[in-house]
């Protein structure tokens, strides 16, 4: 059995910077992709709008996977395309087990892994959507998939269910393409994806944005002939007499990306039931020593560029623990949050000699103009943040500079002072 | 060609007449209106082989499910379907409970029901730990079983076309004239000639009786049933198959494993007029989980990947209506064929064609009637030694299309080429579970599409997602990558 010192499963933006991160001449880091080409998610976006702080560029998600791809030129290490992994376990090291056409199922073993395989959509079964269950339902990124990558449309006359970013930008795109997108119903009061994707994508092309509210219906047997959506109360129950009817051949889901943590199931490490993926410390090292987590595969991000500085921080660190094997973390703080907080990563933090800065990263539960963000140990107010504006549709990164001054007995608590 | 036999239907009742007549030497058509065997309650209902426990006593229904339950071993060996020997228990919650529960302990014994025991909770407890507290005893019936009923009926239509029978999809039955001989059948692809039919028409049995008949003797009443599915991850969570003690409105609400590993919560029992849409509705899926946790603690909800419904074909009988309809020489009912409808399916086709049949037409054993068909494994359940083997003649076996089932490429084409093929995505759902898991199909379907697409010389714009004329893939665009 052949033995790598860091495989890396999944290439996309995550998997490319925790490629580059981890890489050095002394060790041999493989990276798995089960696509034919690198970039992941990246290659179906095919508009504008990614690297403005990584590359200090506007790209295209293409552009960008090239740029990543590139930055790996010249490195020791190994990469196999067209390339599933399908099953690892943990003993003393991980044995992975991987399998494409020309090897077969191969069974490898490493000291570290890391995890970059990237989000599922959440689907129809998943929100429970009532009706008959016709031909027509498709999440966004599967016709996103189809469109800009396979070269076909889904349909003519298109509703989307959910404000999340892949609708909104699909709903441009498809316009763009001859199909009628006759609106976007979201069950929150507040549209879930970007301001700027709301604007660029639905105000400008005349697309009404339906808030508080659902899909209440489905019809049509083989094939989707229309929908019915209804406005909720603040309960999200339907509100009688508020019906609207759509004749659509499509109705597209864009209903939230959930973390693919599926090949993972024979590793047993804590996950964190906010964020579907795994519970992390700074080193973005799982609760099973030598794994590791980055990506949408850790949690979800509306940012390639955060995808990159999240996903080498954690190729570095992989590359620390191989080289630092021996010497083990004392003890652990957990990391704790209000109850205006969704959720915030890393979940621990690792308490050693290291100083380097932790930048953790949250999203609120509700908008907020003008609120505070404390970092705090027991009473002892360690750091002070200023927010004009949080929402839940756009990722917090606050970076704590001051590690030496952590206790390492006391929790650490992050709060939002809100107006 | 003048037919021996036409069977309207190839639900799990169909296929298994087929099969069951294709060990005598007549020519047996089967017509069906779908583009695929049991796409009807066939699909869509609990998967349970019933132990045979409360149909009332001295029923077809009774003595069928007891027969057929034990065919099913049979069936198991030779047309190589999963059945998964679960066990059931029946559970009661309050001394009313208990006293349904006792009485159909009574009505079970009379029906020969094998095996069974009364338990107390603290055997149940150790048989089943999530089970609720509330619960108070329970009857054991370990001949309940579970199958992959669609499998079944594809295996044994196969199997009966391997033995010689015809086989029409795509194919509606709209009239039936009857002639000096027997019968002109109008479809869609033209009129066939039999001397015999035998309807088994699901919830369609009505309609296609009044094809030929002026009085039909029954009226299909169609029932929804409701369930949840949980994703195959639960696994572990529950080793039975769980009924409440019924109530007026049947069986109630069950929890069951699934031979893949999936649990089922339902089925809900509500009356509807249409055959076809099966709608699901919000408040059915929340009296589901009401009544589930009733048996259970901590039922992990948060693992549902998908809601169905199906269509049960009850009639205005208590019973199965099997007969030769007494109006019109050689057309035969097999109707209101509604739970325990496939357990009961060997067992009825047994019964069709010895005593209904043979009582009217002598029919020759067929020497060369093989029983048997091929195993049908998925590359991923392979010894290393057989991935090998199979890796080496195809290096097709390599390639993962669906990550969450860990199905290969290799698989496909196993399903594409066997006896009944796959030629929707549906299809090879079905078949080979592609789409199954949790992404249900986000991820595979392109592939899946492309792959269909090549092994028929089609566009991929042809290919069809469920019914005729479905396509996923509506038109190319100008723009590709
Ligand atoms: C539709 C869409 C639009 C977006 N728009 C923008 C935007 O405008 N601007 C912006 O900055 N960000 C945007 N984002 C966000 C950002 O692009 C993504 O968050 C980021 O690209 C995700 O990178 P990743 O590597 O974590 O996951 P992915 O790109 O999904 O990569 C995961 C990779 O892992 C592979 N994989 C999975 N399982 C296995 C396995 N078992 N074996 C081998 N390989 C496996 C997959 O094939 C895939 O290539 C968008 C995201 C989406 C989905
Ligand atoms: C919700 C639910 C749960 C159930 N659970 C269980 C269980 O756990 N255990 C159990 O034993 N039983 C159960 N049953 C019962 C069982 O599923 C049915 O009894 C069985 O599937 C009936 O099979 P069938 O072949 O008679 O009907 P179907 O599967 O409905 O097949 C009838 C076929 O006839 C075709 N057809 C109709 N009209 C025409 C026409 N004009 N021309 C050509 N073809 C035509 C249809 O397309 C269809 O394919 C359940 C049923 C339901 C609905």
């Amino acid at each position: 059995m052949k033995k790598h010192d860091i495989v890396i499963i999944g290439g996309g933006a995550g998997g490319l910077a925790a490629a580059q991160g981890a890489s050095a001449p002394h060790l041999d880091v493989l990276l798995l992709e089960k696509d034919a080409r690198l970039g992941g998610i990246l290659n179906q976006c095919i508009h504008t709008g990614f690297g403005l702080q990584h590359y200090k560029e506007e790209l295209t998600g293409p552009e960008y996977a090239q740029r990543a791809i590139r930055e790996l030129e010249g490195l020791p290490i190994t990469i196999k395309t067209n390339t599933t992994v399908i099953a690892i376990e943990k003993t003393t090291d991980f044995t992975i087990t991987y399998t494409n056409e020309s090897e077969g199922e191969t069974t490898i073993r490493a000291t570290a892994c890391i995890l970059t395989t990237g989000s599922f959509e959440r689907t129809r079964g998943a929100i429970k959507l009532p009706g008959t269950r016709p031909k027509g339902i498709i999440t966004a990124g599967s016709a996103q998939r189809y469109l800009n990558i396979d070269g076909y449309l889904v349909g003519k006359n298109i509703f989307i269910l959910g404000s999340g970013d892949i609708g909104l930008i699909m709903a441009r795109r498809l316009t763009l393409e001859g199909a009628q997108v006759l609106g976007v119903a979201e069950i929150l009061p507040h549209a879930s994806g970007l301001t700027r994707n709301i604007v660029q994508c639905l105000h400008d092309y005349d697309i009404p944005l339906y808030l508080s509210h659902t899909v209440t219906d489905i019809r049509g047997a083989g094939q989707l002939r229309g929908i019915t959506i209804s406005e909720v109360d603040a309960n999200f129950q339907k509100k009688p007499h508020t019906e609207k009817h759509f004749e659509v051949d499509t109705l597209m889901l864009s209903v939230g990306l959930i973390p693919d943590i599926t090949a993972f199931n024979g590793l047993s490490f804590a996950k964190d039931n906010r964020t579907n993926g795994a519970l992390v410390n700074q080193t973005f090292e799982t609760s099973l020593e030598g794994l590791f987590a980055a990506g949408n595969a850790l949690h979800i991000h509306d940012l390639v560029d955060d995808v990159s500085a999240e996903s080498l921080l954690a190729g570095k660190h992989a590359k620390a623990y191989l080289e630092n094997k021996n010497q083990k973390a004392a003890s652990h703080i957990d990391v704790l949050v209000d109850e205006h907080i969704n959720y915030c990563l890393p979940q621990r933090i690792q308490c050693t000699q290291d100083t380097d800065p932790i930048t953790f990263s949250l999203r609120v539960k509700a908008k907020h103009e003008k609120a505070t963000l404390k970092i705090m140990q027991g009473d002892k107010v360690l750091m002070t943040r200023k927010r004009q504006h949080l929402a839940p549709a756009e990722m917090e990164r606050i970076t704590f500079k001051n590690v030496d001054r952590l206790d390492d007995q006391t929790p650490l608590s992050l709060k939002l002072e809100v107006s | 060609m003048m037919y021996d036999f036409i069977i309207v239907g190839a639900g799990i009742t169909g296929a298994m007449i087929a099969r069951t007549l294709s060990k005598y030497d007549v020519s047996v058509l089967v017509l069906e209106k779908e583009n695929d065997v049991g796409n009807h309650a066939t699909l869509a209902n609990s998967a349970i082989i019933h132990s045979g426990h409360d149909p009332k006593h001295g029923t077809l229904k009774a003595r069928f499910c007891v027969e057929g339950n034990r065919l099913y071993d049979t069936l198991e060996k030779e047309l190589k379907i999963p059945l998964l020997r679960s066990g059931g228990l029946l559970l009661s919650r309050n001394a009313a409970e208990v006293d349904t529960l006792k009485a159909i302990y009574e009505n079970a014994k009379l029906n020969n029901v094998p095996g069974m025991k009364l338990l107390e909770k603290q055997a149940l407890k150790a048989k089943e730990p999530n089970i609720s507290k509330t619960v108070i005893m329970g009857l054991d019936l370990p001949t309940t079983k579970i199958t992959y009923p669609w499998e079944v009926a594809l295996k044994a239509m196969e199997n009966a076309i391997n033995n010689g029978v015809f086989f029409a999809k795509n194919t509606e039955v709209f009239a039936m004239a009857k002639t000096e001989n027997g019968f002109d059948i109008t479809t869609n692809n033209g009129v066939f000639k039999s001397k015999q039919i035998i309807n088994a028409a699901g919830a369609f049995a009505g309609k296609v009786a009044a094809m030929v008949e002026n009085h039909v003797p029954y009226e299909v009443k169609p029932r929804r049933g409701e369930y949840l599915v949980l994703d195959r991850r639960v696994k572990g969570f529950l080793n039975h198959t769980l009924y409440p003690v019924p109530n007026n409105k049947g069986k109630g609400t069950l929890i069951v494993p699934q031979v893949h590993g999936n649990i089922l919560i339902g089925p809900t029992n509500t009356p509807q007029s249409s055959l076809y849409a099966t709608p699901n509705d919000v408040d059915a899926l929340s009296s589901i989980k009401e009544n589930a946790d009733k048996l259970m603690t901590d039922i992990p909800y948060h693992q549902v990947i998908r809601t169905f419904a199906g269509v049960r074909a009850s009639i205005d009988h208590e019973d199965f209506y099997i007969d030769y309809s007494r109006e019109v020489d050689g057309f035969m009912h097999v109707a209101g064929i509604d739970s325990p409808g496939l357990t009961a399916a060997p067992a009825i086709a047994e019964y069709v064609v010895n005593s209904l049949i043979k009582s009217k037409t002598t029919l020759d054993p067929k020497p060369n009637f093989n029983p048997n068909e091929p195993e049908c494994t998925m590359y991923h359940a392979l010894n290393t030694a057989e991935k090998k083997a199979a890796f080496a003649t195809n290096k097709r076996y390599g390639k993962i299309i669906c990550k969450c089932e860990r199905i290969t490429e290799g698989d496909l084409m196993q399903h594409i080429t066997r006896t009944l093929g796959a030629d929707t995505i549906k299809g090879m759902k079905k078949r080979a579970r592609v789409g199954s898991g949790l992404c249900q199909g986000g991820y595979c379907e392109h592939e899946t599409i492309k792959v269909l697409a090549k092994a028929s010389n089609k566009d991929q714009t042809e290919i069809d997602y469920y019914d005729k004329d479905t396509p996923v893939l509506l038109k190319e665009t100008k723009v590709k990558l």
